[in-house]
């Protein structure tokens, strides 16, 4: 707040009160009156005015300071209202007044979106409940009548699942509530679980395993890491070289961190593009490639959910040589529970 | 042999009968609840060797059927849901729970974990260590094929290939058909692998003069006559 502009905004009565001055100091000048009273009433009217001033403009300058150093030192800008402490002059009043009105009806509008989302979550989870009752009758009769046909049928289901997984992870990654639970796990565990899980697609492909020295432990939920290892692996598939695929898989003890790394020898990223494949609906030139059908999303939901797990996640890529995927586990020593 | 019961409590029929066949093809004997009034009740009084138990159900819950039948009975409980989040799964395993497997199911996951929690619960033998395949005894426990006198020491691999071999026996398996069986116990190996696996299979066999019956379709994989 600068003096110049709280003067400039007093303008009109500092004018007002110059003409009453000089009117009187004219009457003055006039009538005979006393030349203390000629020099009184001057100092009296003007000076009184100012001291006035300078009051309020301390007062206030001190109030507005304070109040856009606090707003600065907010991360949460709405909750100013709730930091300001009471005014003693009118505008300050109304201003606090305004401002926590403003915000209890933001908060009502915020509120009421979050209620909306969380809503539109449970449903989404309950849905994916629900449709994994046929999912799972339907692999059982085709496991009870084998045939050609039946196993296309069965790679056809085993991309339905996909999708629901993901839409169940997605619906999940957007929720402000902690969804889900830390516990000790062995990293091998999860990878066979994954590779397990991709066992078709990998065989069919000529996809083959190096896993190696993952006999080790790190702090997690398991179902989300099976969740992120899966869209890593299935990317690996999808961008593979055409001959001698290959996956290597492997986890490295840190003093503070375990390191797992996922490595395909397949068609690489364009070193442009690096950067950008953890965004929604980035699909790049790889993507594009007409038999790929890449909905962006993956990588994406990886990135997000890793972040709610603490987990660090890099990509490397060196175009027609291959791709690496790095997932940082923390070990500190308060994760020992 | 006795044949091992299981018993079946989910409520959605169609899959329930699916599962039903599916366990009965595999040499169990798989049947089910159709009611589930006095649900509780009805488990105890049928005395399973093993129960799979579905979280929702109608009228009462899953975990507290559970627990109330750890209270009385000790037989090998496993949990079939579609809540697939960690949390569910410590709570069903806290209400005496032996495991937790969420739909849809890795079938032969699910055969696993049925064969384990069996093997280690019954104190019937009624796994065959030693299967009999006419020609040639499959000694599972020191994972060898004897012939009248002589025994030949199997790798995990060629033990594994020869026994789906045997259980698919007469029919022609596909090289993904054995590699699939192999990967979900955790031996992911690959094509080149496979192929000399199999070979050292043969020759094996050759030793015991069973050399011609395991034969190669071109393009469609082996069987085992």
């Amino acid at each position: 707040m600068l003096l110049k502009e709280f003067l400039k905004d007093k303008l009109l009565t500092i004018f007002l009160l110059l003409f009453g001055t000089i009117t009187i100091e004219i009457l003055l000048a006039i009538y005979p009156f006393g030349k203390i009273l000629k020099i009184y009433v001057p100092i009296a009217i003007l000076g009184l005015y100012a001291i006035s001033l300078m009051v309020e403009y301390v007062v206030k300058k001190r109030f507005y300071e304070k109040i856009e150093l606090i707003l600065n030192g907010l991360d949460e800008k709405y909750l100013i209202a709730e930091l300001i402490q009471s005014p003693h002059f009118m505008e300050g009043k109304i201003l606090k007044e305004i401002l926590e009105q403003t915000d209890k009806s933001m908060l009502e509008n915020v509120n009421q979106y979050k209620y909306l989302t969380e809503d539109y979550k449970d449903y989404i989870e309950l849905w994916i409940h629900e449709i994994k009752i046929p999912i799972a009758t339907t692999k059982l009769i085709i496991e009870n009548n084998k045939s050609t046909i039946t196993k296309n049928i069965d790679e056809e289901l085993n991309r339905v699942e996909d999708y629901v997984e993901q839409a169940l992870f997605y619906a999940r990654s957007n929720t402000v509530e902690k969804d889900y639970y830390i516990k000790k796990v062995m990293v091998k565990d999860m990878v066979n679980e994954c590779i397990k899980k991709n066992k078709n697609v990998l065989i069919q492909e000529k996809i083959s395993l190096n896993l190696h020295d993952l006999d080790v432990f790190v702090y997690t939920d398991s179902k989300w890491l099976v969740f992120i290892l899966n869209q890593i692996i299935q990317n690996s598939v999808k961008y593979k070289k055409d001959k001698n695929a290959e996956i290597e898989i492997e986890a490295k003890q840190g003093k503070e961190n375990v390191i797992l790394l996922i490595h395909d020898n397949g068609i690489g990223i364009k070193k442009g593009e690096i950067t950008r494949v953890f965004e929604k609906g980035f699909t790049g030139t790889n993507g594009r490639l007409s038999h790929k059908k890449s909905t962006g999303i993956g990588l994406y939901l990886c990135q997000k959910l890793c972040q709610k797990l603490s987990i660090a996640i890099e990509l490397n890529s060196v175009e027609n040589e291959g791709t690496e995927v790095r997932l940082v586990f923390p070990k500190g020593s308060y994760m020992e529970l | 042999m006795n044949m091992q019961k299981i018993l079946i409590v989910e409520d959605d029929e169609k899959l329930r009968n699916e599962l039903e066949i599916f366990l009965n093809h595999n040499g169990y004997q798989a049947y089910s609840l159709k009611k589930f009034d006095d649900t509780i009740y009805h488990i105890l009084e049928q005395k399973p060797d093993l129960l799979l138990l579905d979280i929702n159900l109608p009228n009462v819950d899953g975990e507290y059927v559970c627990k109330e039948i750890r209270k009385q009975s000790n037989m090998p409980i496993i949990i079939i849901t579609s809540r697939d989040n960690e949390l569910d799964e410590l709570i069903s395993i806290n209400y005496g729970a032996d495991h937790y497997i969420t739909k849809p199911f890795n079938i032969q996951i699910l055969l696993a974990k049925i064969a384990s929690l069996l093997k280690r619960t019954s104190n019937k033998a009624c796994f065959q260590e030693k299967l009999d395949c006419e020609q040639f005894i499959l000694d599972a426990n020191k994972s060898m094929i004897l012939k009248n006198e002589k025994e030949i020491e199997l790798t995990k691999n060629e033990f594994r290939i020869l026994k789906y071999l045997v259980q698919n026996r007469q029919k022609i398996v596909s090289r993904e058909e054995i590699m699939e069986y192999l990967w979900d116990s955790e031996s992911f190996i690959d094509d080149n692998t496979l192929t000399v696996n199999v070979t050292r299979l043969r020759n094996k066999l050759a030793e015991l003069d069973l050399k011609e019956l395991l034969e190669t379709k071109r393009g469609q994989g082996y069987i085992l006559k």
